[in-house]
């Protein structure tokens, strides 16, 4: 009896500590999203775009959204306001699989892992596609 | 014996509602007194001679029936200033039907923040421009302003966006006096804040 408790709360320990599974993509979100995104993925009105409920949960073009930023412009007959996301070319293929999955997993409805292949192929699709 | 218990609930009752019915504490002034014409007065805010995103110039007289939070931000900034602006618009969304108070964020970044790009970003907010200002004027003279709201304001080459800054939201009375302050970039200090808006917009009723 007393070691079935000692095992349960052992369990609720360890499975607290796996609550974000992808630890590295949660601090790489932290460090380079967050600002912007909001910890709750929420965006800022119409200056930033939600992740929390963007329609690139799951699709493989994120990938190339990371990597390549976004300059995109809003304009009224006087100005224009540039509305800019960083590229961020120098995450590795491991950091970009961990960031994605780190995203989806915490915002995509029905979650289903990358792998570091569908990532590779990803990348190498955005560098040779011209758009 | 029941008569023990019952006295000892009739005073706890009593405690109880004293402590719910007290006045709640006025906000202190922050900031070193200083003497002006040989008094000693609380710290004030320096001067405002900004131009709103309706490209209305502001001054401090535009203030003294008001109370306001207020930020330092720029429209290109990568760094903290959308997580301050969020916990802006939440300050917003919970004073907006309050007429006493105002949300102002001065933009650090005047040569490429026109009136005209602040009124979009303002439009883009969706915030009402007669609630929220969003001001521009001279560069050097913003930065001065900015320490006089215990901000620190500068332009550095180094750091994301040009331009290095702290993220406080600073709470100003009528006078101009400085009662409060939260970080922009901590949201579990923001509702402290509002709560405080609501003690001083009080204190003048
Ligand atoms: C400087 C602010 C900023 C930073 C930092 C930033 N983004 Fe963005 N992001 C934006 C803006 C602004 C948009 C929307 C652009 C537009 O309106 O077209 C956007 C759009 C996106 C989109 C597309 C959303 C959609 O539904 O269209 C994704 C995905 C995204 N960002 C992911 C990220 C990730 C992941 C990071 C961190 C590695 C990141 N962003 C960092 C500002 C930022």
């Amino acid at each position: 009896m007393k070691w079935l408790f000692v095992i349960l709360a052992f369990t609720i320990i360890i499975s607290g500590c796996y609550d974000t599974p992808y630890m590295q993509g949660q601090r790489l979100y932290q460090a380079h999203c967050q600002n912007c995104h909001m910890e709750d993925g929420s965006g800022l009105k119409s200056l930033i775009k939600p992740l929390n409920s963007s329609a690139y949960l799951g699709d493989d073009a994120m990938v190339c959204i990371i990597r390549r930023g976004i300059l995109d412009t809003i304009f009224n007959d006087k100005d224009f306001l540039p509305k800019e996301m960083p590229a961020f070319k120098k995450l590795s293929v491991v950091e970009m699989a961990n960031l994605v999955n780190y995203i989806n997993n915490k915002w995509q409805v029905d979650f289903k892992e990358k792998t570091i292949l569908d990532i590779e192929a990803a990348v190498s699709q955005c560098d040779t596609a011209d758009y | 014996m029941k008569n023990i218990v019952s006295g000892f609930l009739l005073i706890m009752t009593i405690t109880l509602i004293t402590a719910c019915n007290q006045q709640p504490k006025e906000l202190p002034y922050l900031g070193n007194m200083a003497m002006v014409d040989g008094q000693e007065v609380h710290h004030t805010v320096g001067t405002i001679h900004h131009y709103n995103q309706d490209s209305i110039l502001m001054t401090n007289a535009d203030f003294k029936d008001v109370i306001y939070v207020a930020d330092f931000f720029f429209t290109s900034c990568p760094s903290i200033c959308p997580r301050v602006t969020k916990e802006m618009h939440k300050i917003y969304e919970a004073v907006k039907d309050n007429p006493m108070v105002r949300l102002v964020s001065f933009t650090i970044d005047p040569v490429r923040d026109t009136p005209e790009r602040l009124k979009l970003y303002a439009d883009n907010l969706g915030v009402d421009h007669n609630k929220w200002y969003f001001l521009t004027g001279d560069k050097e003279g913003t930065f001065e302003l900015a320490d006089t709201y215990f901000v620190t304001a500068y332009e550095d080459e180094e750091v994301p966006g040009g331009f290095d800054h702290s993220g406080k939201i600073i709470l100003v009375d009528k006078t101009g006096h400085i009662r409060s302050y939260s970080e922009g970039t901590e949201p579990q200090s923001t509702p402290k804040i509002i709560e405080d808006i609501k003690i001083l917009s009080d204190s003048y009723k």
